[in-house]
């Protein structure tokens, strides 16, 4: 059951559209990672279903109902930047949510804190970037939130931190909850998320399960004894949705199929055909940018 | 889920509270360093110096300390009954050469003044205890009252100013917040006015057994002194809830315009330029909750009043100020995007 349903959403700021026809449907219980390189729209789209910035069309819908600010009390929103209020201390943020959400656990809110080793009696201002992401992710925590929307909810942490962020979501995940959070650290999104969009340009480019698209995507990686050679109806396959061809080597980047694919590149005469496996950052970066990626994917596999 | 605006006001009302009592504590020194002056008696020793001058003292049934000064020399008789804390009653008798040949009555703060002439001699009378009008104590709270809300006249640009994603995701409608951080802040001005008053009346309890007046313009006092800081609180609000950070240059610069506008409404039209200035200055200080504010003043007999016979009218347009300019405010607040 898709707990958030997004349509057609469409978001412009002075006739440049920032989020463009952009759909999405989140299944209730995953985490759910949003990619995208820098103006992308993920924050857009953040701020959009949240009714922080009005959609100029398009329908976002939780639990099939449009928003409305009872909505809130079941939806944590840790935003990209930090939002504390630089005079208030920390301990005066927990109050704050403690009296906004009938749900919020104040005292969970200070266990989290501990973990992150934030010290509560300090003010907003004192505190680091590193542990002002905390304190916002403290809080959301500690809402017992059936959803859960996070821009980039690692940023500014440490190493040991962010791990800690990840295990908070996969927990939630494991409760029955929905987390939906943008990362530029994809290697994040590959440990915690289960599914993925990917945006570009203000449009979703790519969707699915994790294991799925790692799965079926690969590289075909041939040689050819000579420049004049033939692909024989290879690149014609539908399978194949990117050939490359540099001199006498040809690239194929194929969603299924790869060892069919390979035996019939042989068959054209190809030399030293290789299959390669692409990890979730080949996939996003194939997938914002085609001809960098499997560039990038045949040099790491050469130089290993 | 007001909780920011009500801490910010706190915190502003904590710094009202320091500033009043640091003015109590000089009231204190005051009262240390003039309490040997407070008593008639220093003035009733400098009569006795003059030859001819005869002073009897005397203890009334109810414990009245009077003194009777003659000076048969100067033709001048004063009879001074002390009350002690609940202040002095003075009756001098003169000859009038030496007085203003009209009856007159002035009073300042506690202190009621009465001269009568009669013949050709004048009586004044002079009352220390006297009820303090409130228009005394407004004039002073509306000060604190236009300082605090022209610091916290901004509740909903500073939300603007960074923090969208906190108050716009709290399960709660954006009418009702804004109504809630408006109500907040009107509730710290209303409270720095009284504690205004409080404290000035703390500093009279030092020196009298103060006793206040809201009777008759003293409520009006009352009335006007309150719209008047939240007109302009609204009025601020309106302007700054469009802004992001540069809604402070809003508040730290409305009211020396406002003031200066103000002035350009009276400046003498006597050229076209003149002219131009002072009619632009009239129509933009009709927008001003400023132009409307109405001030007791003294008249031709010392006693305060309302000059102004469109008291009602201005009481009105501080009120209809107060809400346009809060609906504006949360018009524009509902179109908010982060």
């Amino acid at each position: 059951m898709s707990i958030i349903t997004i349509s057609n959403l469409r978001k412009a700021y002075g006739g440049f559209p920032a989020v463009d026809g952009f759909s999405l449907e989140i299944p209730e219980g995953t985490v759910f990672g949003l990619l995208g390189p820098n103006g992308a729209g993920k924050t857009t789209t953040f701020k959009c279903m949240l009714n922080l910035a009005r959609p100029s069309g398009g329908s976002i819908l939780f639990y099939g109902k449009p928003l409305v600010p009872e909505t809130f009390e079941s939806i944590a929103y840790v935003p990209e930047r930090s939002v504390l209020y630089e005079w208030m201390t920390v301990n005066e943020h927990v109050e704050m949510t403690r009296r906004a959400f009938t749900s919020f656990d104040p005292v969970r809110a200070r266990e989290l804190l501990a973990q992150f080793n934030v010290d509560p009696r300090k003010r907003a201002r004192d505190l680091s970037k590193g542990m002002k992401t905390a304190v916002m992710v403290a809080l959301a925590f500690a809402r017992n939130v059936k959803i859960m929307i996070l821009d980039e909810p690692t940023g500014g942490l440490d190493p040991v931190n962010q791990r800690h962020v990840l295990s908070l979501m996969i927990n939630e995940a494991a409760k029955g909850n929905t987390v939906l959070f943008s990362s530029h650290q994809i290697g994040q999104v590959e440990r915690a998320a289960e599914r993925i969009a990917v945006m570009d340009s203000g449009k979703l480019i790519l969707e699915g399960l994790v294991d799925d698209l790692k799965g079926d995507r690969k590289i075909v990686e041939g040689i050819f004894p000579d420049i004049g050679f033939t692909l024989d109806g290879i690149a014609n396959d539908a399978r194949v949705a990117r050939t490359e061809r540099t001199e006498r080597i040809v690239r194929l980047l194929v969603t299924g199929g790869a060892e069919e694919i390979a035996a019939r590149l042989s068959g054209a005469g190809a030399a030293g055909v290789r299959v390669l496996d692409l990890n979730l950052e080949d996939i996003f970066l194939y997938a914002v940018s085609p001809a960098t990626a499997t560039a990038d994917v045949v040099a790491k596999e050469s130089s290993t | 889920m007001n909780y920011v605006e009500w801490l910010r006001v706190r915190n502003f009302l904590r710094i009202v509270v320091i500033v009043l009592a640091i003015f109590v504590g000089l009231g204190i020194i005051l009262r240390v360093s003039v309490s040997r002056y407070m008593s008639p008696d220093v003035w009733v020793h400098q009569a006795m110096m003059h030859p001819g001058v005869k002073v009897t003292h005397a203890t009334l049934p109810d414990g009245t300390q009077r003194t009777i000064i003659d000076d048969l020399a100067q033709s001048t008789h004063a009879v001074i009954d002390d009350h002690g804390y609940a202040g002095k009653h003075i009756v001098i008798t003169e000859p009038s050469s030496r007085a203003h040949h009209e009856d007159k009555q002035v009073n300042v703060g506690s202190i009621q003044v009465f001269e009568n002439h009669s013949g050709n001699m004048t009586t004044t009378v002079i009352d220390t205890n006297g009820a303090v009008p409130m228009v005394y104590y407004m004039l002073l709270a509306d000060i604190v009252a236009i300082i605090v809300a022209t610091i916290l006249a901004a509740p909903l640009a500073r939300e603007i100013d960074g923090h969208l994603e906190i108050t716009l995701t709290k399960p709660i409608t954006r009418l009702r917040y804004a109504l809630g951080a408006i109500g907040a802040d009107v509730a710290g001005i209303v409270a720095a006015s009284f504690l205004t008053v409080l404290a000035f009346y703390l500093c009279q309890l030092l020196f009298e057994s103060a006793r206040l007046d809201f009777s008759g313009l003293n409520s009006r006092a009352i009335v006007m002194g309150l719209a008047f800081p939240l007109a302009w609180y609204a009025m601020l609000c309106a302007g700054t809830t469009w802004l992001h950070r540069s809604y402070i240059w809003v508040l730290v610069f409305t009211l020396p315009i406002a003031a200066f506008v103000g002035v350009l409404t009276i400046i003498p039209t006597n050229s076209v330029v003149a002219l131009f200035v002072h009619d632009v200055a009239w129509v933009i200080s009709r927008v001003d909750p400023l132009t409307y504010v109405s001030f007791a003043q003294p008249n031709e007999h010392g006693l305060l009043t309302y000059s102004d016979s469109n008291f009602t009218l201005r009481l009105s347009m501080q009120i209809l100020f107060f809400v346009a300019y809060s609906a504006l405010a949360i018009f524009k607040w509902q179109r908010v995007e982060a």
